[in-house]
Parts: structure tokens; sequence; C-alpha cells
């Protein structure tokens, strides 16, 4: 389906709009998982960066990124563009 | 008032600018559909402004006074506890921002409430969460004044109350005048202050500490319980479950962020803030957070030297920077307790004047003129505000954990109701009001009795109490009829 095509009818638009709410719970899964792995699963590395330990980094920053790139992933790539319906109040 | 003036003239500038840009909305808007430009900024907002918004809200003083307290004290592990916020944008906007979109427009609904009503065909329940609204986000605001107040007394030497009336009047004014679309806007400069504030006292943090070679290398040396992910014992499991809760999956529901799915223009606008959230959330946690860990470099002794974790952040502002910039540093902070304030405000307002009252009114068929709903809605905003203020004025004790309290009380109230309600059909009004009544009881009976399971907060007791009940009365309870469920699940 194009992702730029408005022309949903009604049921469509829930249907899509309940995909990417699950997509999205998906994502939240991905990145508990990544939480995890990332700072308590690497708590026992003697690595440091900049003076701080891995899972500092891999925990705060890269938890961080790992967010905007699935921030990035849902909203460009797995959500879609479409007309949200009503007027839009400018009365 | 002996206050360091130099500090004083930045806040006044900043606050008149807030107060300019909500007489210019206002002026903008008149002659618009009053309740839909109040309450929702008429559907209007873009992207950046949703963000930004969006995180204004979430953000509250606490996370730029406590959390960098605590930080201080805990070390990294609070960082990796906190950063689990980055969730809370791109949740709450990709589970709940399209579908309340759509359903607002089609039921020309204005608040969260409105949805619910509709949702489960109870005005009993819309009720209720109308009560439950004003009475969490009045303690939420408290906590807000409070907080702003004694950092504002703490850094510029002027009293607790000339501060309480200087941003809190300011608020209660600017959010009466403007409505929803100047909290946005004004929420926006606030999250724009916030991030700048936040540079402004690393930088000086930094500095004073002699560079981040040093602090670190001190810490490394004298301070090794905070580069542990559980802090030698001060972080247990618990807090980071409890917090994934609290701050992270829950807050999808706070009515407060979900409103926010009311108010934006086009679904482009809604997919642009998802990103933008997600950046400018994390980079909040995690710079303000890591400056409470480099205060160590400023200051030597342990929180509890300085007053407490409370403390650490209004202590290192004044020690790290120069007198005339402690201004601008400590606005930072307050734009996050007036973002917050806002915020709630005007949907505490909403909550009594369209949810309950006109409602009212239109089930008795009265007739209420245009004049008199700006006036109710306006004078409504200002008693709120001004009741909090009064509040305020004495400052309850243990007001942070009536905070979190609040916060968690509004997640057991509306976590099940918005997402089954929302996506399940079988959802039905006997399940809605049990959860939200029944699990706000136990919610809050627990935390009265102090009781906890597994060292857990109580909001791991309520939400569960709240799932089991919702399902009880869903299976239990009569079936949505046909017609409202076509409107939510076509």
């Amino acid at each position: 389906m194009d992702k730029h095509n408005c022309a949903f009818n009604d049921a469509q638009k829930f249907s899509l709009v309940k995909r990417e709410a699950i997509y999205t719970g998906l994502a939240l899964v991905g990145l508990i998982i990544f939480w995890l792995v990332a700072g308590f699963g690497t708590s026992a590395v003697d690595v440091k960066i900049f003076h701080l330990p891995l899972w500092a980094v891999l925990g705060t920053v890269g938890v961080w990124l790992a967010g905007i790139a699935i921030a990035a992933l849902l909203s460009r790539k797995l959500f879609t563009d479409m007309d949200l319906g009503g007027d839009d109040d400018e009365r | 008032m002996n206050g360091n003036l130099s500090a004083l003239l930045p806040l006044l500038l900043f606050m008149a600018v807030m107060v300019a840009i909500s007489v210019y909305v206002r002026n903008r808007q008149a002659g618009k559909n009053f309740v839909s430009s109040y309450f929702v900024g008429n559907r209007q907002l873009g992207g950046f402004v949703l963000a930004m918004t969006t995180v204004a809200t979430y953000s509250s003083v606490s996370s730029f006074v406590g959390g960098p307290g605590m930080a201080y004290q805990v070390g990294f592990g609070w960082i990796y506890m906190a950063v689990v916020q980055v969730t809370a944008i791109f949740l709450v906007l990709g589970i709940f921002g399209k579908r309340v979109a759509l359903l607002a427009r089609k039921l020309n609904a204005v608040t969260v409430v409105d949805i619910i009503r509709a949702r489960f065909q109870s005005d009993l329940l819309a009720a209720i969460a109308a009560f439950v609204i004003v009475l969490f986000f009045c303690g939420t605001m408290t906590a807000q004044f409070v907080g702003g107040a004694k950092l504002f007394a703490a850094v510029t030497g002027y009293s607790y109350e000339a501060g309480l009336i200087l941003f809190g009047l300011t608020v209660v004014i600017y959010t009466s005048i403007g409505g929803f679309r100047a909290v946005a806007l004004t929420d926006t400069c606030c999250a724009l202050i916030m991030m700048v504030g936040i540079v402004l006292l690393l930088h000086y943090v930094l500095q004073a500490g002699g560079g981040y070679e040093n602090i670190m290398t001190t810490l490394e040396a004298n301070n090794p319980e905070l580069f542990e992910p559980f802090s030698f014992g001060n972080m247990p499991w618990t807090i980071y479950f409890t917090q994934w809760l609290l701050v992270g999956i829950c807050t999808i529901a706070l009515p407060q962020s979900v409103v926010r799915g009311i108010s934006y223009k086009n679904t482009q606008g809604l997919h642009q803030a998802m990103l933008i959230g997600t950046v400018v959330v994390g980079f909040m946690n995690i710079g303000i957070n890591f400056t409470g860990i480099l205060a160590h470099g400023v200051l030597t002794g342990t929180a509890a030297d300085y007053g407490g974790v409370d403390n650490i952040i209004p202590t290192t502002i004044v020690k790290a920077m120069p007198a005339e910039l402690v201004g601008l540093a400590i606005i930072g902070p307050l734009a996050a307790s007036i973002s917050t304030i806002s915020g709630l405000l005007i949907v505490a307002s909403s909550a009594i004047v369209k949810d309950v009252y006109l409602h009212w009114a239109d089930k008795n068929q009265r007739i209420v003129t245009p004049a008199r709903v700006k006036f109710l809605s306006m004078a409504t905003t200002a008693l709120i505000g001004a009741a909090v203020f009064v509040i305020a004025l004495t400052p309850p004790s243990l007001i942070w954990l009536i905070n979190m309290f609040a916060f968690g009380g509004l997640e057991t109230a509306f976590f099940w109701t918005l997402l089954l309600g929302l996506f399940w059909k079988r959802a039905n009004k006997l399940g809605a009001l049990l959860s939200m009544t029944g699990g706000t009881i136990v919610y809050c009976a627990t935390q009265a009795a102090g009781f906890k399971f597994m060292n857990l907060h109580q909001i791991t007791i309520g939400i569960t109490c709240s799932l089991i009940l919702f399902l009880i009365g869903s299976y239990l309870g009569k079936r949505t009829d046909d017609a409202t469920l076509k409107v939510f699940f076509p």
C-alpha cells in the first residue's frame, strides 16, 4: 500500500491505526530488550569509553539512540499518512 | 527583600514573554469556535510544537531538581533508569495519537473524557474520570508550584512567596487568557529554554570542576558506587522495574499526554513529533542527570551535607555559575515547572467546564451562550490555578511523594480504560467503571497504608487490580451496543 495514499475509508484507517499501535508495542518490547542487554548485560565488561564503563554508555546514550532509531523507523517507514477526516474547526 | 536583582531580571523578562504570547494567541483566535480553540487549539498544532508541548508537559520540575540530585547520589544507574523515558513520546503518539485524532473528529470531542463517555456510553464514568483528573492534577500542580518556588528562593535569595507570586500567578494568568494554543506555544518556548539551561549549566559545572577529565578521574577514585548499575545497593531492581511502569509504559495513558492526540493538524505532524520528541526527551534526561553527577566537581560533600538531593542543583547553580547568569540558569527548571502546570491546568479546566458543566447543560437543554462559555472557561482555569496557588502558600510536607502518588493514580485510573477501551471491542461500561474506581481506590488505600508487594511501588498493585477488575466487568457486564462499536471499530 502506498505510504502517502490518503484515500482510505474509515475501516481501512482504523485497521492501519491498529496495526501501527501493534508496531509501536513491538518496538517497546524491542527497546526493553535492548535496554536490558545494553545496560545490565554489559555491566561485567571491563571496557571504558571517556572514563565511563561500557554499560553506562550503552545503557544511556545507546538506549537514547536506539529510541531515536525506533521512532524514525516507526514514523518514516511503518506509519502511514492519512486524512484524519472531519473539519479542522477553523470557524 | 534582599535578593539577587540580576537573577530576577531574566525571569521577569521570560514571564513577560509568556504572557505576551498568550495575549497574542487570544487575539488571533477571536471569532473561532471558542471551546475547540480554548481546550485543544483548534486541532492546528504542527509537528514541532506537538513534540515540544508533549515533552514540556511531561518533564516536570522534579526532572530538573530531584532527578539530577538523585543522580548525584546514586550515579549512572540513575541515568540508566531515567532513560526509559525516551519511550514516552513515541509510545503515546504511536499508540493513541491517530486513533484519538480520528475519534475526536468523528465525535467532535475536545477532551479525553469526551471520548471515554462516547466509548462506554456512561455519564457516571465520565464524571468519575473528570473528578480523578481534577483531584490528581491538583496534587501534581501543587508539587510544581512548591518545587519551583523553593528553587527560586534558594537560588535568587528572594522569598519563597515572592517566587510563588512571580511564576505561579504568571502561569495561571497566561493559561487562563490563551488556553491550549497558548499553552502549546509557551511549552515550546519552555522546552527550548530547558535545553539551553542544561547546556549552560553543564558548561559552567565542567568549568568549575576543572574539566571533564579531572572530575571523572576524581569520581573513579573516590566514588566507585556511581559507576555500578545497582550503586552498591542504592538502586535495587525494584526501582528499575517500577520506573519502567511509572515513567515509561503507563505514561501513555496520562490524560494530559493523550489530549495532545486531539490537538494536532495532520499525520505528517504526528510522525515528526514522534521523532523530535524522542530526541528532545532523551537529551533532557541524559543531559540534566549527567550534569547532576558531574556536580561532584563543584560540591564535595554528600547530598545530605547540602540538605538533601533536592538542594544539589540549586546549590550547584549558585556555586558554579556567575551571579549575572544565575537567573538564566533557573529559567530552565522553572520553565519545566510552569509548562507542566499550564498543561495540567487547561485539562483540569476542560474536565469541569466541558466534561461536566456543558454536558449537563446540553442534556438538560439549557442554553449556554458563547460569551458565558468563554467566561466560565477562563474563570474556571483561573480558579483552579488560584486554589492550587493558595495550597502552595503553605507547602505540605512530602510534596515529592504527592507528585509521584498523583502520577501513579492517573495511570491506574486511565491505563486500561483507554488502552482496552480503544483497542478491544469486548471492553464495556462495567469493566471501565470497576477498573477506574476499584483500581484507583486500591491504589490510594495501599498508598495510605504504606502496603507494598515485594517492595515495589504501589502502581504495580493499582495497575494489576485495575486490569483484573476491567476483565471481570467486561466478561460479566452487558456488551457495548453495535452503534457505538461501529463508531470505534468500523
